[in-house]
């Protein structure tokens, strides 16, 4: 077998018996990157020389067999919008194209002290802001199962990477979606943890009260490796919660069935428009989960058809304020050749940025604006929390709610990006996660004419245990998550 | 603004927004704009069909209350180090095009 056909699990046991080395490893990986990324377009930036130093410090460790974790010596690769020191951090934007910040991410930092070692840095929707790579300010990501399909986004590039074996697993970011959506599109296992579980410090916001980083990867265990070792308090990050975290990856090796465990299936889910292959592969991993153990009940979320326009709003406003500071004046790209301060701003923000980045500033400065504010930012506010009240409420009666993840496959470059509203519907089951700050994980469960299927696993806040734990349960019993795109051969 | 009206988006509008967002459009971008924001805004007035007099709105997004932490003096990033990324720097400062001038 070769380095990148293994789990995160797998390849730790062969480092730690010495049957390959870290640098080794990662030269596998980067080779492989050479070769491949060109025709999947997943990273932005490839790392080599820290990849290197990374890596031989990882055989170090393991040599010495001090400050030894599951992690150590494990390739992996993150979303642009993590800042990495001197490394390129751009958000897919050009507006920071040669930005390099002086300091890592509270994640990252976390990561490089397992001794993971970073491959490089994944393309995304400019700012998290598309559901298909395409508004990247370089280049769209090309789905591993067809090249003629978008990864889905934000993290598209996130989930790319893992999908083709070009990293065994990856840090997204999730504002409305950006983990489980590409992660449902690339067939792999993602993440969207619960708000605050995981620290936003050195994350480059899109949505500060939706902002989450999350795992991809091509397990729910692989997943729980990667999340014991980013989460937790931190003192940088005043939302970040202070509950301590749980042994997850031991949790699962000890579960055997899903008994006693109530899953809601919310009906409004369930409604026309969503394909009916997708319906059908749903019913069966439900079916599937059934036969372990738990119960299937039917559940209401009767505000779900608000949630896009409520996403948005608060998306647009929050938006807009975040990306006030891209002004050309104390980083990043700035248009020098003008007469006044003003045209600093005017002429940079106009180049730097892409026309959904555009759209969104302007719909969030016109919903903030005197006379607006009560009908559309405070409106949207309001009813954000009848969207919580109903998980609250359906959280009553069962312990996790199974949902579709989008309404269908992966769809084709080009198809939506004419029209931004289209765009937008395609998160229609995704964002209500995030206003309510809850976590879900995005597992696959079919294929469909040869694209991938997602299943969508909701529970109450800082419920990862238990939806790791069904995420786990169910790929012991069935193999989707196994399933291997055309070029994973190549 | 009542929430029940209809906002009318027109080019005029879309310059108005551009100015106070700080964007230099083209004309190309602000004729693009206007059916866009037409139709996404239409689409979002189904939430008026909600009565919401007596919901509180949902700023926080978890359980969170405001944390506080000693005023302690801690390391900083150097000036230079922060100043690496400036369009233009000197004397430990950023630079920008002059604001006041001499009458």
């Amino acid at each position: 077998m070769e380095p990148y056909e293994l789990s995160v699990q797998q390849t730790h046991e062969l480092l730690v018996n010495r049957e390959i080395s870290a640098e080794e490893l990662m030269r596998a990986y980067l080779e492989r990157i050479q070769r491949l990324d060109p025709k999947v377009k997943s990273y932005v930036t490839v790392t080599e020389e820290n990849a290197i130093e990374q890596a031989r410090d990882a055989d170090q460790r393991i040599k010495m067999g001090e400050g030894l974790t599951p992690l150590t010596g494990i390739p992996y690769a993150a979303k642009d919008s993590l800042s990495t020191r001197g490394i390129p951090t751009t958000c897919s934007s050009k507006i920071l194209e040669n930005y390099k910040p002086f300091y890592d991410c509270t994640a990252i930092r976390k990561l490089k002290s397992t001794g993971a070692v970073l491959l490089g840095k994944n393309n995304m929707d400019e700012f998290g802001m598309g559901s298909s790579t395409e508004n990247s300010g370089f280049f769209t990501t090309r789905n591993p199962w067809n090249f003629d399909h978008v990864p889905g986004g934000s993290s598209g590039g996130s989930a790319a990477a893992v999908a083709a074996g070009l990293a065994p697993f990856t840090l997204g970011e999730d504002t409305g979606g950006s983990v489980r959506h590409p992660a449902s599109f690339c067939g792999v296992t993602g993440l969207k943890t619960t708000y605050g579980r995981v620290s936003r410090y050195g994350l480059l916001p899109l949505v500060s009260s939706f902002d989450t980083i999350g795992p991809m990867a091509r397990s729910a265990y692989d997943v729980a490796l990667v999340l014991e070792a980013i989460a937790g308090h931190d003192p940088k990050d005043s939302t970040s919660r202070i509950e301590s975290i749980q042994p997850y990856s031991e949790i699962l090796r000890k579960t055997e069935n899903l008994r006693g465990l109530r899953i809601g299936i919310p009906k409004e889910y369930f409604v026309e428009g969503l394909d009916a292959e997708m319906e059908a592969a749903l019913r069966a991993a439900i079916r599937q989960i059934e036969s372990l153990g738990a119960r299937a009940v039917e559940v209401s979320l009767p505000h779900t058809q608000y949630a896009i326009p409520v996403y948005y709003l608060i998306l647009f406003a929050e938006a807009s304020s975040n990306l006030a500071k891209y002004d050309g004046v104390r980083f990043g790209l700035s248009e020098r050749n003008v007469d006044s301060l003003l045209d600093v701003y005017l002429k940079t923000r106009e180049m730097g940025f892409g026309a959904e980045t555009k759209r969104r500033i302007m719909l969030g400065t016109f919903a903030l604006s005197a006379g607006y504010y009560d009908a559309y930012y405070l409106k949207a506010q309001k009813v954000r929390t009848l969207i919580r009240r109903d998980f609250e409420k359906a959280f009553e009666t069962c312990d996790a709610l199974i949902t579709p993840v989008a309404p269908t496959t992966a769809f084709r470059i080009g198809e939506k990006i004419s029209n931004p509203l289209d765009m937008y519907l395609a998160d229609v089951f995704v964002v209500a996660v995030n206003l309510a700050g809850i976590p879900a994980l995005s597992v696959p469960c079919g294929i469909s004419n040869g694209l991938p299927i997602g299943m969508q696993i909701m529970g109450p806040h800082l419920s990862e245990e238990m939806l790791l734990r069904i995420g786990y349960t169910y790929q012991s019993q069935t193999d989707w998550h196994t399933k291997h795109p055309p070029c994973w051969n190549d | 603004m009542s929430q029940k009206e209809e906002v009318k988006v027109d080019e005029e509008l879309v310059r108005e927004i551009a100015s106070l967002a700080r964007l230099d459009l083209t004309d190309e971008e602000t004729r693009t704009f206007v059916p866009q924001f037409q139709d996404i805004l239409k689409y979002f007035s189904i939430l008026n069909e909600l009565d919401t007099e007596n919901i509180p709105p949902a700023y926080l997004s978890s359980a969170n209350k405001s944390v506080t932490r000693a005023d302690k003096v801690e390391e900083s990033v150097p000036t230079q180090e922060f100043l690496a990324n400036a369009p233009q720097a000197k004397d430990g400062y950023v630079v920008i095009p002059r604001v006041l001038i001499e009458q």
